[in-house]
């Protein structure tokens, strides 16, 4: 009776408790790499979701918001290029496949990401092979190429945001619950960029951040979460007037 | 985990995990009337939708998609028959490779069949009470239901676990509790639905418990070759997405009842039609590492007899498994399957290192000269024609 009790308070405290926030590195490139010059950067549907966090936590997605955060985050891309000294193209929709090809690359990617986030950027959880100092070494093998053909393009961008504001709801839980001394989270607003070398499938930079600035459904905001994004990136940093950063 | 298990249910609608709900369902044989073209209007369902639309870009190129035109038009053929022209075109119809048996509906109306279902079902009456429930879940719009009412349910739990004490655990519990309870009443409207789509179609809605009848024998037996403990179907678990197989069973054995009698089974043409690809099927189905659940599945597939391929398939599993034993019996039954069909050279590749193993060194290299003959330009030919000198 008893243990089912305490798998019953953990299975609830599992469901409600708020995920404390871990110092962790938000970016590393490849050392030594030097970009060809003006090479132009192949970039990949941007994953991006908008939405809002319900007071209990769920994510409710916005489709007007979304919609807004793609055209801000597009424009601010292009605005951003002028400063990095690389013209960012994007790239076309593929068919067949080539469509089948990029599908297994995005997935794949956004697994390389996740494992440098998890086994690279959070020092305490490194894997013995990452853990010499200034080392960056992640590939994703050089059947990447295949996602280039055709563009000119020696590099590939991907780009992940994703927001949920917190509710009016989850904002009164967080102060209330601060109160008991519980700590609770409002909102998330994360997001990653990486570039990979589209000859050798070599990952060149990483930059994740999961605490990140920026309301992406205004012109500003989108400015300065780009500006974000591209923090690190190899080359010229772009600042874009007004940022504030 | 737990939040993560709350999250998929929320996003995405299962088939398998699972009270019936009275109101808009209930009334025997009635269907919900069909809205034409439909597309969201809320803030929620709209924002449902964005998010299904983007993972649909993904699923649409995944290379798990099986993109067999036959295999395709069939599965379509029998879906667009269950629920009409009109209805079936509001919905893509993707067949995955996927060796478990599920099926899953988006909110935008994509469908995801997976393939260790179609190993799975015996007839088109199957199918079709299966595709029928999927698409009950996007015509009464399960998954804003499901949206909205998790998120009252966890707002209450929220403010219950920060006011604390007993009572605030209590309400927490019925809070959460509720999310799943909802979840359960919606799956068994779809089941519901399913076997009245499957029956205005002209199919047997009596086929429809048999599946989960099978499914609770092969579960059993996964469960006692993994050393864990049985499946309760008597009572339903708390966090249990679905109400359990036996009520799932019960529930459709008396719609079929409340049902017009008769109807087809058209179990000969869906064993036509997923025959290309039943050796590909079983194929993952051994992969799972499942001895018991698998040889159980394998003899409830081989109740029409043993074919070739089904005997092949369980050669496979005793020699994989590998005891002493086991090996006498797969090369029993390797040689049944070459008796069925002497021109499949896998059986005789099985054969030889089934012998070989058990220490019958000539017939083993007999038997993978056979093979070798046969396939001169295999993957592991050098490898095998080592072990014959």
């Amino acid at each position: 009776m008893m243990h089912r009790l305490a798998a019953w308070l953990g299975a609830m405290s599992c469901i409600l408790s708020p995920v404390a926030a871990f110092a962790q590195e938000k970016s590393a490139s490849r050392p030594g790499f030097a970009m060809a010059p003006g090479a132009c950067i192949l970039l990949f549907r941007p994953d991006i979701s908008v939405g809002a966090q319900s007071t209990g936590g769920i994510a409710e997605p916005n489709a007007d918001w979304t919609q807004e955060a793609r055209e801000h985050l597009d424009a601010a891309l292009g605005r951003a290029q002028q400063g990095m000294g690389h013209p960012i193209v994007t790239a076309a929709a593929p068919v067949g496949e080539a469509a089948a090809a990029l599908a297994a690359y995005r997935a794949l990617f956004s697994v390389v990401a996740d494992s440098v986030i998890e086994y690279q950027f959070f020092p305490g959880n490194r894997l013995p092979t990452k853990k010499r100092a200034g080392q960056f070494d992640w590939t994703m093998g050089p059947g990447v190429a295949a996602l280039g053909q055709g563009s000119g393009c020696g590099y590939g961008l991907f780009l992940l945001t994703e927001d949920q504001f917190g509710s009016t709801g989850r904002k009164m839980l967080q102060i209330v619950a601060l109160m008991a001394r519980v700590p609770v989270t409002s909102g998330v607003h994360k997001g990653y960029a990486g570039l990979v070398d589209l000859r050798t499938g070599e990952l060149i930079w990483l930059n994740a951040d999961r605490q990140m600035g920026g309301d992406v459904r205004t012109a500003d905001g989108a400015a300065k979460r780009v500006a974000q994004l591209l923090e690190g990136f190899p080359g010229a940093v772009p600042v874009p007037a007004g940022s504030g950063q | 985990m737990i939040r993560a298990g709350i999250a998929a249910l929320l996003a995405g609608l299962a088939l398998a995990g699972a009270p019936v709900r009275a109101g808009a369902a209930s009334g025997a044989g009635a269907l919900p009337p069909y809205a034409g073209l439909y597309q969201p209007s809320t803030v929620d369902e709209r924002g449902l939708w964005m998010k299904a639309d983007e993972y649909e870009r993904q699923l649409r190129d995944s290379a798990f998609v099986i993109r067999d035109a036959a295999l395709n038009a069939y599965v379509r053929g029998v879906f667009c028959r269950t629920v009409g022209p009109d209805r079936c075109a509001a919905v893509r119809l993707y067949v995955m490779r996927v060796p478990q048996f599920n099926a899953t509906m988006m909110p935008n109306g994509a469908l995801q069949i997976w393939s260790g279902l179609l190993l799975r079902v015996r007839s088109e009456a199957e199918l079709a009470g299966i595709l029928g429930h999927e698409f009950a879940h996007f015509e009464r719009r399960h998954g804003l239901g499901r949206l909205r009412h998790g998120r009252v349910m966890t707002d209450i739990a929220s403010w219950a676990g920060v006011l604390g004490g007993v009572s605030g655990l209590v309400v927490q519990t019925q809070a959460i509790g509720s999310i799943f309870t909802h979840s359960r009443a919606d799956e068994s409207e779809a089941d519901l639905l399913g076997a009245r789509y499957g029956a205005a179609a002209g199919y047997d809605a009596r086929a429809l418990p048999a599946i989960w009848m099978r499914l609770m024998d092969e579960a059993d037996a996964t469960a006692l070759g993994r050393r864990q403990r049985s499946h309760r179907y008597d009572r339903v678990s708390f966090f249990a997405s679905h109400p359990t197989s036996a009520q799932r069973a019960a529930d459709l054995r008396a719609a079929a009842a409340a049902l017009p009698p008769g109807g087809e089974s058209g179990d000969q043409r869906l064993v036509g039609a997923i025959a290309p690809w039943r050796s590909a099927f079983l194929e993952d189905q051994l992969k799972l590492n499942d001895f018991e659940g698998t040889d159980v599945l394998l003899r409830q597939i081989a109740e029409a007899g043993w074919s070739e391929d089904l005997l092949f398939a369980r050669a496979e599993l005793y020699r994989g498994r590998g005891h002493p034993r086991d090996l006498v019996a797969a090369a029993d039954l390797y040689r049944q399957a070459i008796g069925l069909n002497a021109g499949h050279p896998e059986s005789w590749r099985g054969l030889g290192l089934a012998l070989l193993r058990g220490g019958q060194v000539d017939e083993g290299r007999q038997a993978l000269r056979h093979y070798l003959a046969a396939r001169p330009d295999a993957a592991d030919a050098s490898m095998l024609a080592a072990l014959l000198t």
